[in-house]
């Protein structure tokens, strides 16, 4: 009878021996769980801080080649467009202070001189206005879109359809020089490499939002190639669209020319 | 060594060593926020509990110290849901200390005879209670540094373990089991909280250890 009760007793402390154990087991395990998602979700952040970095590293690359190709550019047309013209003035006014110069001569030197500074006061102005179009900061953005439709179908390429219903205004000035200048970069784009014929550009006012709508019926392009080139007009375009908070929906393929829309939310203050 | 000596050995070291790191936390206790605070009075307090079961029980009178489990696990809670208060700020965790009292007290006037045994149902639910704040806890530690990880966890172990030892009691007293058959429980709990020791230890030399200048 003894023995009898001691083997129950053995059972009994064994049974909650084996209990323990496993409690302490499962403790064990849900720590290391814990701590190896920890470790998991660590290396993650680590991994999505790097990607970050990098991304800006990018970006900073980007707006830096951007600068230097804007400078050479700014160079070239100096250049070009001043410097060369005002050496012929500088030369025909050396002429004119010559002393056996004939009143002929020196009504010729002066014609030539008059019409190659006026050249060279229209290229400056060209120049400065390329850099900055004084119409966006005077009359707006509707104007400044219009007047840059003008310019590009002035050269019989294209055919430009602009619409607009936009009160002046109603962005902020750095935000409608963005979106000045995705228009700008969109237009160069269609310009150097679709061969398109028919531009269409919208520009449109609601309570909520400003939307802006281009297209164009060029030979288009594929967009994850596109992607991949990193083209900088086309971060340039990624960027600005960032600043602004908008969103920006492109699609393109091969001959189906481009469709560009971007949507600006407004945070009217009431 | 028999392993009854080396048991004892054990029992002896959880003993004289709990007050001293008791102690050893209390030489940063100015410096250190209310969790700390907190977790330094706990330690003290199960320290001298744990001193006088053994004095009562073991080292000179031979008596039942087992009302000294209803202080160990009643201040225990008390102090731990102050502690995990500090550190998860939800106000449900005062309610829920509220709420468990209510219930204790009531357990203890409906029979008084309670309080010369064990009261596995109390203990259990005070345990549970803890535990689930301790995995709440780890669970918010999944993200950044937080303080007391490595006491949290061996909390979790210790409490989750020990739960069954204490619930267990009143039927190993029942049975009249033999002493050596009672001792295998009461070793377990010895290791296990041995194990809680050495880690709150660890916690304290790694994070909260006074760092001395050097010249």
């Amino acid at each position: 009878m003894e023995e009898l009760l001691n083997t129950d007793d053995t059972q009994i402390i064994n049974i909650i021996l084996i209990a323990i154990g496993l409690l302490l087991l499962m403790a064990l395990a849900i720590v290391l769980f814990f701590y190896f998602s920890r470790k998991k979700i660590i290396k993650a952040e680590l991994e999505k801080a790097r990607l970050e970095i990098d991304h800006q590293k990018e970006l900073l690359q980007a707006t830096i080649i951007t600068q230097e190709e804007e400078r050479s550019r700014i160079a070239q047309d100096l250049h070009d467009a001043i410097s060369s013209k005002l050496n012929v003035v500088s030369l025909n006014a050396n002429f004119l202070t010559e002393k056996d110069i004939t009143t002929d001569d020196a009504n010729k030197f002066g014609e030539s001189i008059l019409s190659v500074t006026s050249t060279v006061l229209e290229n400056s102005r060209r120049i400065a206005h390329d850099l900055l179009p004084p119409t966006l900061s005077k009359f707006g953005l509707e104007a400044a879109l219009e007047e840059l439709c003008d310019e590009v179908s002035e050269s019989g390429k294209f055919q430009i359809n602009y619409e607009a219903q936009y009160a002046m205004g109603a962005l902020p000035p750095d935000e409608e020089l963005h979106l000045f200048r995705v228009a700008q970069e969109l237009l160069n784009n269609s310009i150097k490499y679709s061969e398109a014929s028919q531009i269409d550009m919208l520009l449109k006012e609601s309570e909520s939002q400003i939307d802006f709508q281009y297209k164009d019926n060029g030979k288009g392009f594929v967009m994850e190639e596109a992607e991949k080139a990193k083209g900088l007009g086309m971060s340039g375009i990624k960027n600005r669209i960032a600043i602004l908070k908008a969103t920006m929906d492109m699609k393109s393929a091969p001959n189906k020319g481009i469709e560009v829309k971007i949507e600006k939310p407004l945070h009217n203050s009431i | 060594m028999s392993s009854l000596e080396f048991f004892r050995l054990i029992g002896d070291i959880v003993i004289y060593t709990s007050p001293i790191i008791a102690l050893i936390y209390f030489i940063s206790f100015i410096r250190n926020n209310k969790a700390y605070k907190v977790f330094a009075v706990y330690l003290l307090l199960i320290a001298l509990i744990q001193l006088g079961s053994y004095y009562v029980g073991r080292g000179y009178l031979h008596k039942n110290n087992l009302y000294y489990s209803h202080y160990y696990f009643i201040s225990q809670f008390i102090l731990l849901s102050f502690f995990y208060y500090e550190l998860l700020r939800n106000n449900l965790i005062k309610l829920i200390l509220a709420i468990t009292l209510l219930f204790v007290s009531y357990q203890f006037i409906s029979d008084v005879s309670i309080y010369t045994r064990y009261n596995p149902l109390g203990m259990s639910i005070t345990h549970a209670i803890l535990v689930v704040y301790a995995m709440i806890y780890l669970y918010k530690s999944l993200q950044g540094k937080k303080e007391f990880i490595i006491v949290n966890v061996g909390l979790l172990i210790y409490l989750i373990s020990s739960t069954l030892i204490f619930a267990s009691g009143n039927l190993v007293l029942d049975l009249d089991f033999s002493l050596e058959t009672k001792r295998i429980l009461i070793n377990v709990n010895r290791f296990l909280s041995l194990i809680f020791q050495i880690l709150v230890l660890v916690e304290w030399l790694r994070n909260y250890r006074p760092k001395f200048k050097t010249n």
